[in-house]
This record gives structure tokens, C-alpha cells and sequence, in this order.
């Protein structure tokens, strides 16, 4: 620990000084009698040693959703005694505690002392918690020690999820099992259709009464359940945060609760970065996969950069043909929307979920601001329409609104205009 | 305590509030900025009452030893409530041992600044036995300086 002296301190060894001194030179008593009170002072003070104190930290768990509290446990223990103990648990800007993060606390000698504190994950993000700050001072506050004591404890905190009761069916599938019906006929539940006989048909498929009316035999045909190949594409160029809320923030919400819903379903999901820093993951099915996207969106984070990307740069695994390819961008940076439109003309099934950051900027009522603010909202209708042209469904997601409408929103765009 | 002071001070009394002044304007600044200008006011505190003392009190002062402990407990109870206006959660306790520590250090510093006081009146040339004592005294007081200023 280090040791830290009060400016009070050398304040009264400069008065017990000069009284001592003015004493003399004086010859008069008083100065000395001034002095005493601050010479005595200093002697409490120089008194105290410096405290041992055991801190040990810990959190009752190491992964919450957002919204939930985590309890931070700070167990303390002296042997010789500390008259004013004061910790400070380090936050960062995610999270809260009750009561403020700091504490002060008489620790006698040899008495153990737990502290619980109760930490509020206000934001999704990976961070970690202490270690400890903390401060042992003498009764009056002249002399401190000051140090760092406990292990940092990892925390995670996921976003929390949306309700979804359908996810957008992909308009072609793959070739392994799934809970997905595929459009292309093969061994199945789903019934598809009747047609006649071919040598090399099982006797089970046969259609009885079809075979009875035309007297002749036919078969049932089915389609196939198939999975399907899902890319999260998240748009990590640019945001508008306001007010503690951001974009971001809602995007990585809306890719994790994707991921959940394409994952129960035994689909493949992967997750593509698309920002200042690029990361990816190659779709894969199961928990651990889910595990391993909500780790990465957590890891997420606007970094600006000048750099020009575009599809090309991502690794090719990571967009399997026939994927359907879910973009999650708040369409304000031309770079995500030239390598989306690319995308779209490699044939890809994309769909754009615009996380809407309308609700966060608001015009302002000077002229030339309101005028710049409805040609930026042009300019993003236009970007909107170059996307409808070429067959994808743009589909905004405003604030406060659950991301099942956009997302049925989706559905009804295809059930009207089938793409190519 | 100043105004105790000067009200004894007679014609010095003028030439006296001035320091007496500037040492409780540096107080109210002090506590309304952290604790800056804290120093200058003990400082003016104790250099106003140094001044009636040589110029205006050709005798002991009695009540001195009430004076010093009296400018302590302002340096002391400024401090405390800086302290108080950080935003922390405290064990109940701690106020009353602080205030119960800073009783006991009042009480000893009023009866060492008396002893002081009261030893001042004894002649100097009172016994060997007091000789020896003030000499101590005085290597104690450069002892402790020497101590205060190597930690």
C-alpha cells in the first residue's frame, strides 16, 4: 500500500514550528502554548502504522442478462484493526451499485467483515469487476494508505432477448435435417403433391384413394424438413447513441435473439462484424455456437475507420450459398450498403432489418438544421428504395416497438413480391 | 476566539482585525472550495493572536491554551466536513469515534498548552530539577521534529 500524509499535517507541523520558533523569539509563552495542540497532534498521527488487511473479492456468478443483479461479495479481514476502511469497486459504465460504489467501514482487530454489494448490469458487454480500491486512514484523517486488493472477477452480461413467435423462413434450404420445410420435394412430412407411379417408388408413398379414382397408381410427394444457413450481418461502422441508448445497443439485441431462434430451430447460424474491426464466425449449429456469437456480440463495438471494405475481405466460409443473410444495420454508412447490395447481386436471400435511429436524432428548430435533417431522411428513403428495386425487404425497427413486427413484416413483403 | 482577542486589544484593535478578517474570509472560502484556503486561515487565525499577544498583552495570557485548542478544533472540524461531502456509505460508528477521538485530542492538547502556561510562571532559576526538565522539554521538542520530519 502507499502511504499518503494529509496537506492538514504538514499545515500543523508548519504552525507547531513557527510557534515553537516565535516562542523563542518572542520570549513569550503563548506562541509555545499555540504550538502544543498541533505538536501533539502530529504524535497521534506519526503513531499509526500502516494496517494489514486480506481482501478477497467475489461475484456470485459470472454471467447475467441485462437488467439483472449480480451480488459482489467483499470479504475483509485485519489483525491489527483499521479505523476507517474505505473500498471502492471500480465500475465501468455498464453497470451500478446501490448506495454509490464506495463504502467506509471499522474493521477491528481481527474481525472478519463481509460487504455486499449489489451490482445492476445496465448494458449487455464483457467486462470485468475490481479489483478493489481501497483506503485505510487513522481516526482523524491525517495520514492514509492507499492501494488495490481482490482478483478482477470476469462478468458478462447478455443482452437481453426479444419475443419472437416466427423467424423469416429462408427461400432456399440445405441439404442436412431440420425443422425448415424445404420448397424442393423430396422424403418428408409435409404433403406437396400427387403424381404417378415410377419404378423405384416405395409401396408406403403409394396414395390409395388417388390410385383407386384414376385407376392407376400415384404416389404422394413430400417436402423435406432441411435446415438452413443463416448470416447475422451486423453493421459496426457507425452508431447514434443518446441518452444511454444507442443503436448498437438494439442491434446486437435483435443478432442475439436471431441466433437463438434460428439455433432452436437446428438451423446454422454464423456472424458476420461488418465494421472497423471485422470479425466473423462460420455458421455452425447447437449451444455452443450460441454461446460463441453472443461472446462475439459482446466483444462488439463501433470502431471508426476510413478503411474501404467490402465482401471480399471476409473469408469465404462465412457466406455459404443459399444463406440467408440477415443484415442488422442502421443504414448510415455507405460502405455496409454497397457490400449488402453486392451481396444481393451474388444472389444471396438478404433482408434488412434498419435498426431506426431516427427516435435518437432529433432536428433541431434552427432552419438550416430542420432542412439537413429531412435530406439526410431523404437520402435514407433513397437507399431504402435501391434496396426494394432489386428485390430485398427493408424492414425498420423503431424504438419501443417488439422485433416481431418487423420481422412479420418481412413475411407479408415475401408472401406478395417473391423475389427472383 | 479573534474577536475575544480583539476586543482586548484597545487601539491596536483596527490594525489587528485586518488578518483577523482575511483569516475568516480564507475559512469561508476553504469550506466552500474543498478545503483550498484552510492553511491560510489557521495561519491568519494564529498570527492575529501572536500579534496581541507581543503588542497588546504585556502579561501571560491565560486563556492561550484555550486559544490553541480552539484553532485546532477549527482546523480539525473544517476537515471533517470536507470529508463528509464525499458521496460515501459509512458505518454508523465511525462518526462517533472520530468525534469521541477528537474530544480526547481537544482535552489533551487544553491540558499540555496548560501545562505549558502554567510552567511559564515558575522563575527560572526554581531548582535543578526544573532545569533538567526544560531541557528535556526542549531536546523532546527537537526530537519530535526531527522524527515528524524523517517520516
Amino acid at each position: 500500500m502507499t502511504r499518503f500524509t494529509s496537506s492538514r499535517l504538514h499545515l500543523y507541523a508548519s504552525l507547531a514550528a513557527a510557534g515553537l520558533v516565535a516562542g523563542l523569539a518572542f520570549g513569550r509563552v503563548e506562541p509555545v502554548a499555540l504550538a502544543a495542540p498541533f505538536v501533539l497532534a502530529l504524535v497521534a498521527a506519526l503513531t499509526e502504522h500502516e494496517p494489514r488487511v486480506s481482501i478477497r473479492l467475489s461475484l456470485d456468478r459470472e454471467r447475467a442478462l441485462e437488467g439483472e443483479e449480480v451480488t459482489a461479495t467483499v470479504e475483509l479481514v485485519s489483525a491489527g484493526g483499521v479505523d476507517r476502511f474505505e473500498l471502492l469497486v471500480p465500475l465501468p459504465p455498464e453497470a451500478s451499485i446501490e448506495g454509490g460504489p464506495a463504502r467506509a467501514l471499522l474493521l477491528r482487530a481481527g474481525e472478519e467483515r463481509t460487504v455486499e454489494l449489489t451490482l445492476r448490469c445496465e448494458r449487455w458487454g464483457a467486462f470485468s469487476v475490481g479489483p478493489v480500491l481501497v483506503r485505510a486512514h487513522d481516526l482523524l484523517g491525517l495520514r492514509s494508505w492507499e492501494g488495490e486488493a481482490g482478483e478482477p472477477q470476469p462478468l458478462r452480461v447478455y443482452p437481453r432477448e426479444e419475443t419472437l413467435r416466427s423467424l423469416v423462413p429462408p427461400l432456399e434450404t440445405q441439404v442436412f435435417a431440420g425443422n425448415q420445410v424445404s420448397r424442393v420435394r423430396g422424403e418428408g412430412i409435409e404433403f406437396a403433391d400427387l403424381r404417378e407411379w415410377q419404378p423405384g417408388d416405395r409401396v408406403r408413398r403409394v396414395n390409395w384413394r388417388a390410385t383407386a379414382l384414376r385407376g392407376s397408381l400415384w404416389v404422394n410427394e413430400q417436402y423435406p424438413e432441411r435446415n438452413t444457413d443463416v448470416v447475422l450481418f451486423l453493421d459496426t461502422f457507425t452508431e447514434v447513441r443518446a441518452q444511454g441508448r444507442s443503436t448498437n445497443d438494439r442491434a446486437v439485441r435483435a443478432a442475439a435473439t436471431l441466433a437463438r431462434g434460428y439455433l432452436q430451430r437446428k438451423d446454422r447460424v454464423g456472424l458476420v462484424g461488418f465494421g472497423g474491426v471485422l470479425s466473423w464466425l462460420v455458421p455452425e449449429s447447437g449451444t455452443r455456437q450460441l454461446y460463441a456469437i453472443v461472446d462475439t456480440l459482446l466483444a462488439s463495438d463501433i470502431v471508426h475507420s476510413f478503411a474501404l471494405r467490402d465482401v471480399d475481405t471476409l473469408p469465404p466460409r462465412t457466406l455459404p450459398p443459399k444463406a440467408l443473410v440477415l443484415a442488422i444495420t442502421p443504414l448510415l454508412d455507405n460502405r455496409t450498403a454497397s457490400a449488402l447490395l453486392d451481396l444481393r447481386a451474388r444472389g444471396y436471400d438478404l433482408i434488412v432489418v434498419e435498426v431506426s435511429p431516427l427516435e435518437l436524432v432529433e432536428p433541431s428548430l434552427a432552419a438550416s438544421v430542420e432542412l439537413a435533417h429531412r435530406l439526410w431522411r431523404l437520402s435514407r428513403e433513397a437507399l431504402r428504395w435501391r434496396y426494394e428495386q432489386v428485390g430485398v425487404p427493408v424492414v425498420t425497427w423503431r424504438d419501443g416497438v417488439p422485433l416481431a413486427g418487423p420481422l412479420e413484416e418481412v413475411n407479408a413483403f415475401r408472401h406478395l413480391a417473391r423475389p427472383a | 476566539m479573534l474577536a475575544a482577542a480583539l476586543a482586548r486589544a484597545g487601539s491596536s484593535a483596527p490594525l489587528l482585525s485586518l488578518p483577523a478578517g482575511l483569516g475568516i474570509l480564507a475559512l469561508g472560502l476553504g469550506l466552500a472550495r474543498r478545503g483550498r484556503g484552510l492553511g491560510a486561515a489557521l495561519w491568519l487565525g494564529a498570527a492575529t493572536y501572536v500579534a496581541f499577544v507581543v503588542h497588546v498583552e504585556h502579561h501571560v495570557d491565560p486563556t492561550a491554551p484555550l486559544v490553541a485548542v480552539l484553532l485546532l478544533l477549527t482546523g480539525e472540524l473544517s476537515a471533517w466536513s470536507l470529508d463528509e461531502r464525499w458521496r460515501i456509505r459509512a458505518d454508523p460508528q465511525l462518526a462517533w469515534r472520530r468525534g469521541a477521538a477528537l474530544a480526547a485530542l481537544a482535552l489533551a492538547a487544553l491540558a499540555v498548552a496548560a501545562l505549558v502556561v502554567s510552567l511559564s510562571a515558575v522563575p527560572a532559576s526554581h531548582g535543578l530539577l526544573l532545569t533538567v526538565a526544560g531541557a528535556a522539554a526542549a531536546v523532546g521538542a527537537a526530537g519530535i521534529g526531527v522524527w515528524v520530519a524523517r517520516r
